[in-house]
């Protein structure tokens, strides 16, 4: 569609994507949380018994709804692929340690956008560490990091994850089988069939707009080009607006929802985010757009983070509104190590890059 | 005013360190152009191209081969 098109259609977009965070929002998502890939990621591998923190377990038909629209429009658009084949065990850890970064910062970047929107100050102390990640990662791509190329490979295997997840969320919703928060930040939701609606739509628009929140810094650095952060500033524009509207924006770094005021483990959790992201290619929200797109290697980033949201829970790595935890602090250092040392390691030059 | 647009050579790339290969070349052997976001209406990733005047497609051609570079997709568009 014309109106899609050039960096007008890149704003529309990102409009349109902050409407249907707003519309979760207002249904009951939780405030400042009204769409965050890591927290509802983390929110499934509760539900899914993989950690028994009971204040966030549900089966958050968000993820399931982004992957499914950015499927449908990529069918729509011919530009659904099915690959794999690119260093699948090194994504897997990447998106790990994206999810404890996540955990330790509360919230993926897209939350951390919307934090931002809401006057949350810590949020914009972590966007400098989320950057500064992203230009580490920068950094070594232009060193010659890579993973290797992926390789087409049967349709019906890049849906598969995507065929699996929707199943799992009918079985959700009508067995009961999965785990309910009865409390907390997991208990808060909207409505299914406004939480799937509105989470097709924006992950059809993530898709159209190629939105990414590290590839936007990534690829402005190399090519001086900011238009990728109109999609951005569309989410962020709504979300401003709204939470003025509604009397929720405050300027404060403390009191803010499910967050906490611990500035250097909000810059280093979201330097881990930016880096982890970098070197896997995408951000959280766009390893699920991948995904839906046919990427096999994005569905194994995106069960990484799965595994890595249940970790961060078991083994109280995860943040709360009381602040970060010893042993969080402690993996947060030793993930940065591992990340220059996965950097390091692959930045060999290949007879074909 | 906005900037008219030309037809240029678009390569897209399967990795990101191929196309940061190709920039490196280009600026050794005089190869005028540029690393861009990958165009939308060429990619479904978010990923970088490189950019050049349309006359020297077959001069990146070329280029592609001799340094072995893996390329997606090579199109002229107007951009």
């Amino acid at each position: 569609m014309k109106v899609f098109e050039g960096k007008k259609g890149l704003l529309i977009l990102g409009v349109i994507g902050g409407l249907m965070a707003m519309t979760l929002a207002i249904f009951g998502n939780p405030k400042n949380m009204a769409l965050c890939i890591a927290c509802f990621i983390r929110d499934i591998a509760g539900s899914m018994k993989l950690h028994q923190t009971v204040t966030v377990q549900y089966f958050r038909p968000e993820i399931v709804g982004i992957i499914g629209g950015s499927l449908v429009m990529s069918l729509a658009r011919k530009e659904y692929k099915s690959t794999a084949g690119s260093s699948p065990m090194i994504r897997f850890f990447l998106g790990m340690m994206t999810m404890i970064g996540a955990l330790v910062f509360l919230g993926c970047p897209l939350r951390m956008i919307l934090r931002m929107a809401g006057g949350d100050l810590n949020a914009y102390i972590a966007l400098i560490g989320f950057l500064a990640g992203i230009a580490t990662g920068a950094f070594f791509l232009k060193k010659g990091y890579t993973l290797g190329r992926s390789y087409e490979t049967r349709p019906v295997s890049g849906a598969a994850f995507t065929i699996v997840l929707a199943a799992a969320l009918i079985v959700s919703v009508a067995t009961g089988l999965f785990a309910m928060s009865q409390e907390g930040p997991g208990s808060q939701h909207a409505p299914i069939l406004i939480a799937l609606g509105c989470a097709l739509v924006f992950g059809a628009a993530a898709q159209v707009s190629r939105m990414c929140f590290a590839g936007s810094f990534r690829n402005a650095i190399f090519t001086r080009d900011i238009s990728m952060f109109l999609t951005i500033l569309g989410v962020f524009a709504v979300m401003l607006i709204y939470n003025i509207a509604s009397g929720q924006f405050q300027l404060t770094m403390e009191g803010q929802p499910v967050a906490h005021t611990e500035w250097i483990w909000n810059i280093l959790g979201m330097y881990v985010v930016g880096f982890a992201a970098t070197l896997a290619g995408g951000c959280p929200l766009r390893q699920l757009v991948l995904t839906g797109q046919g990427s096999s290697d994005a569905a194994v980033n995106v069960l990484g983070m799965l595994v890595g949201g249940a970790f961060a829970h078991n083994f109280q790595l995860a943040s709360s509104a009381e602040g970060t935890t010893a042993g969080g602090r402690i993996v947060t250092v030793v993930m940065i190590l591992l990340l220059f040392v996965i950097a390091a390691v692959h930045c060999k030059q290949e007879k074909e890059a | 005013m906005p900037r008219k647009k030309e037809e240029r050579v678009v390569v897209t790339f399967h990795t990101t360190a191929a196309a940061l290969k190709m920039e490196t070349i280009a600026k050794r052997d005089g190869l005028p152009g540029k690393l861009i976001s990958a165009p939308r209406e060429m990619s479904a990733g978010c990923g970088l191209a490189w950019s050049s005047p349309a006359d020297q497609k077959e001069r990146i051609q070329a280029l592609l081969i001799s340094n072995r570079i893996g390329s997606e997709e090579i199109t002229v568009l107007l951009c």
